[in-house]
């Protein structure tokens, strides 16, 4: 009997320790929306929450392509510095009208042409990063940069106002079925990319090729076109997020728009359990990291604390987060 | 005469894989003493015991009548007179020659700082006492391998060096700075120095040393006077009495049916190379670390390119400039180190075994039913001991790791199967299932090639055997003619006449 009762409870250890395994980062998750609920009860509020998953969208977007090219072994600095950069060339051609007032862009082929540009920064991250071979770090460093620069030339540093179009402002303000587009987008992408990842050839060769890419080479997966579009998926999602930070703000500020944008995705990324060494990651994680950073901000101004201490809070999250995770392997 | 060192009863394991069994090693002041075994026969391990970098398990070391007490420290050692130069350079490339020469001891100013215009003129005085100009304020990274030996030396002799153990140091140098560096053993000879020199080249042995011991999976075999015995006589020792002979019968298939065909492959490293291997062949290549089989292969495969070569696959051409070439080709290849080449360890084994398969096929999604059938045919068929087929590879043990980098390829379909070192690392019981599965595979028609520095292995499996030296094709022996001692005299290259007789 006793040693039956025994083997029930190592058995029910062993459950929670895998789900603790798995799952840390959503038990984690609901700790934090208990906590700051029982903290600020307007936390709750469907209104307070759908207003989260709208603010944190844009980070999100960046967040779900930096998943890939952090299983894939890689790193991108320049996301935020692209979002400026892709948001000034939508701004411009959405201000541009012909002389009856009507547009002279249309504003689709306006947000296609913003997404191309990011893209674009993205195929040259890749191409530089495999074809002379320098570190992720340093050439996304540098790209992001150079990209910083010639959104402030072009707007000589200042803040562009985009035309006032209803169309457009509903992408980044408007709700569907009262769930706000910008979230709804996100998760659009985040269920293909999820398929991509996980369902086809490419995703498995991603983590390949992260796990250990000499022997990815050997297996006969074209290792650099691998990483290549890793980085132009990545180059995508800052387009993305560029649509809907524009849309938003109807504004492109030459400095800030979007600036720390990429550390907040790869903060979101790694409190989501993706290994920054690559080979391992889900989507799902980066999704609730992504939450969990907009609770925090939003926590923030609901305790009244000061906004110059949420470095400090996502700091502490971060180490946390990783701390949970290292103790389990 | 005393002896300068003796090493007595020295044993050593790792884990728990006895590499060294009550060796004895001894040598006088000025003596020249040759050190060969075959590869893994521990000459390399006695030595960093000597040097102080591993610690021997039983056993004494005493050098000028005292005891080496275990525990002591690489420097601690070179104080006292025993320096060893590694296979393996280490020197710093960044620092220049006299900053090497003087690491951690460099001559001080007053204030403590270091004395730039001493530490160099004392290392060119040193350099000259080996009749080497080289700048000491030179950076080492720009000086050929031959002058990083040099300095080398140079530092050894800094330490007012006794004793000097050389690691391999001929198998980088060219024929002409071996003459020179044979040379300048002597003259180290000549004043006193004793050395140690291992060598895989019989014939730099009889030539250089006084005395030559021979020592055979970790034990000691025997020490002789240089000038009583042949290269052969040294080729016999490090072999062994009991001569293993072929248990393989000659390959019995059709041997108009050639499956894969190499045509003088060249590069920096490989000699043009020719062979063939027929459909349902097991073809063994074997030779001393550093003959260029692992380098051939990888030409063969598209991971090195060669300046010549050409591949023929069942006698049409194929062009292989990258894995996917050779893959499309039908070529497998089971490379040498799993961890770095062969398994993405923090993946599972369903998708490592599935790899391959997915290259070659169409379309965009995994056909996650196939991939599925696939792997679980593959744990069936090879064996492979594992909870689940999402078990990761990492916490599978080796011999079911490398069953794992064998099934990525049996399920690519390839018809000719390339595995380097097929049982590096792989307990004794999965190696007999290895064995096993690679006559399975012959029988079904695959044409296998063995690359193997483990001649019993090679004895053991294969039908036909070519033996490879500094990367040419010395010799070549069907199974029913294949012995040990004869592997042994093509891979160490004596000359012909000397290892043909009998």
């Amino acid at each position: 009997m006793e040693a039956e009762e025994k083997k029930t409870e190592g058995r029910f250890l062993q459950l929670v320790k895998n789900i603790w395994r798995n799952y840390s980062v959503v038990v984690m998750f609901v700790l934090l929306l208990l906590i700051s609920g029982a903290f600020a009860p307007r936390f709750l509020r469907p209104e307070n929450l759908l207003n989260i998953l709208r603010n944190t969208s844009v980070v999100g977007s960046i967040a779900l392509g930096m998943t890939f090219v952090i299983i894939a072994g890689g790193i991108d600095l320049s996301s935020g510095p692209v979002l400026a950069t892709s948001g000034a060339v939508l701004i411009f051609l959405q201000r541009m009208v012909n002389p009856d007032g009507t547009p002279a862009v249309p504003l689709p082929l306006a947000i296609l042409a913003c997404c191309a540009v990011a893209v674009t920064f993205g195929l040259l991250n890749g191409l530089v990063i495999t074809k002379a071979k320098l570190p992720p770090f340093i050439v996304t460093l540098a790209v992001g940069i150079i990209a910083r620069s010639i959104t402030m030339y072009v707007c000589r540093g200042a803040t562009i106002m985009g035309n006032n179009i209803p169309q457009f402002t509903q992408i980044g303000s408007g709700s569907l079925f009262s769930i706000p587009i910008p979230f709804i987008v996100v998760i659009v992408m985040a269920v293909l990319f999820h398929i991509f990842l996980t369902r086809t050839k490419y995703g498995t060769y991603v983590f390949a090729v992260g796990g250990n890419e000499n022997a990815a080479r050997y297996s006969g997966i074209k290792v650099d076109r691998i990483r290549i579009i890793t980085y132009m998926l990545v180059g995508l999602c800052a387009g993305i997020a560029a649509t809907m930070e524009m849309s938003r703000m109807a504004a492109v500020a030459a400095a800030t728009s979007g600036a720390q944008y990429e550390f907040e995705a790869i903060t979101a990324v790694i409190v989501g359990g993706t290994a920054l060494s690559g080979g391992r990651g889900r989507l799902i994680g980066t999704i609730v990291g992504f939450i969990i950073l907009g609770i925090v901000n939003n926590m923030m101004i609901m305790l009244n604390i000061s906004p110059y201490l949420a470095g400090a809070v996502k700091g502490a999250v971060i180490l946390f987060a990783v701390l949970m995770q290292r103790r389990e392997r | 005469m005393t002896n300068t060192l003796s090493m007595r009863g020295i044993s050593k394991s790792f884990f728990g894989v006895e590499v060294l069994h009550k060796v004895d090693f001894t040598i006088e002041q000025s003596e020249i003493m040759g050190l060969c075994g075959e590869n893994g026969a521990g000459k390399s391990t006695l030595m960093k015991i000597l040097a102080g970098i591993y610690a021997q398990e039983a056993g004494e070391v005493v050098f000028k009548g005292n005891v080496i007490r275990k525990g002591t420290t690489p420097l601690e050692v070179q104080h006292l007179g025993i320096s060893m130069i590694h296979q393996e350079l280490i020197l710093l490339n960044e620092l220049t020659v006299a900053q090497n020469i003087f690491l951690c001891r460099e001559p001080r100013h007053k204030l403590g700082l270091i004395d730039f215009g001493r530490m160099n003129e004392e290392a060119a005085q040193l350099l000259n006492k080996l009749g080497e100009k080289i700048d000491p304020r030179r950076q080492v990274r720009d000086l050929k391998i031959a002058q990083k030996q040099m300095v080398e030396i140079a530092k050894a002799i800094s330490f007012n060096v006794e004793l000097l153990v050389m690691d391999e140091p001929t198998s980088v140098l060219t024929g002409k700075e071996t003459k020179i560096l044979f040379d300048l053993i002597s003259s180290l000879s000549q004043q006193g120095i004793a050395v140690v020199f291992i060598s895989h080249r019989l014939k730099e042995i009889t030539d250089a040393c006084h005395k030559v011991t021979v020592l055979r999976d970790g034990n000691f075999v025997a020490t002789r006077e240089v000038s009583e015995v042949t290269a052969r006589d040294i080729a016999s020792l490090m072999v062994g009495r009991e001569v293993q002979e072929s248990k393989v019968s000659d390959f019995a298939g059709d041997p108009n049916a050639v499956m894969l065909e190499v045509r003088n492959v060249s590069d920096d490293m490989l000699k043009g190379i020719d062979f063939k291997v027929r459909k349902g062949e097991i073809l063994g290549f074997s030779g001393l670390v550093g003959a260029g089989r692992t380098e051939l292969m990888e030409a063969i495969f598209g991971i090195r390119r060669p300046k010549t070569g050409k591949v023929l696959v069942e006698g049409q051409p194929v062009t292989i400039r990258s894995a996917i070439d050779a893959i499309k080709a039908d070529l497998g290849f089971v490379t040498e180190d799993r961890k770095e080449t062969g398994l993405v360890l923090c993946r599972d084994i369903g998708e490592n075994s599935n790899y391959v398969f997915w290259q070659k096929g169409r379309g965009f999604f995994k056909q996650p039913r196939a991939s599925t059938a696939n792997t679980k045919r593959m744990i069936d068929r090879l064996g492979i001991r594992c909870s689940s087929p999402r078990q990761l590879v990492s916490n599978l043990s080796g011999g079911n790791q490398q069953k794992v980098a064998l099934a990525k390829w049996l399920l690519s379909g390839a018809r000719v199967l390339v595995m380097d070192e097929p049982t590096r690392g792989v307990d004794v019981g999965a190696r007999q299932e290895l064995y096993r599965i690679i006559k399975e595979l012959a029988a079904e028609g695959v044409a296998i090639v063995i690359v193997s520095s483990d001649l019993p292995e090679i004895l053991t499996i294969c039908e036909r055997v070519i033996v490879m030296h500094e990367g040419k094709i010395t010799g070549e022996l069907k199974s029913s003619e294949l012995t040990e001692d004869k592997v042994m005299y093509y891979a160490t290259n004596i000359q012909a006449g000397e290892g043909h007789g009998g």
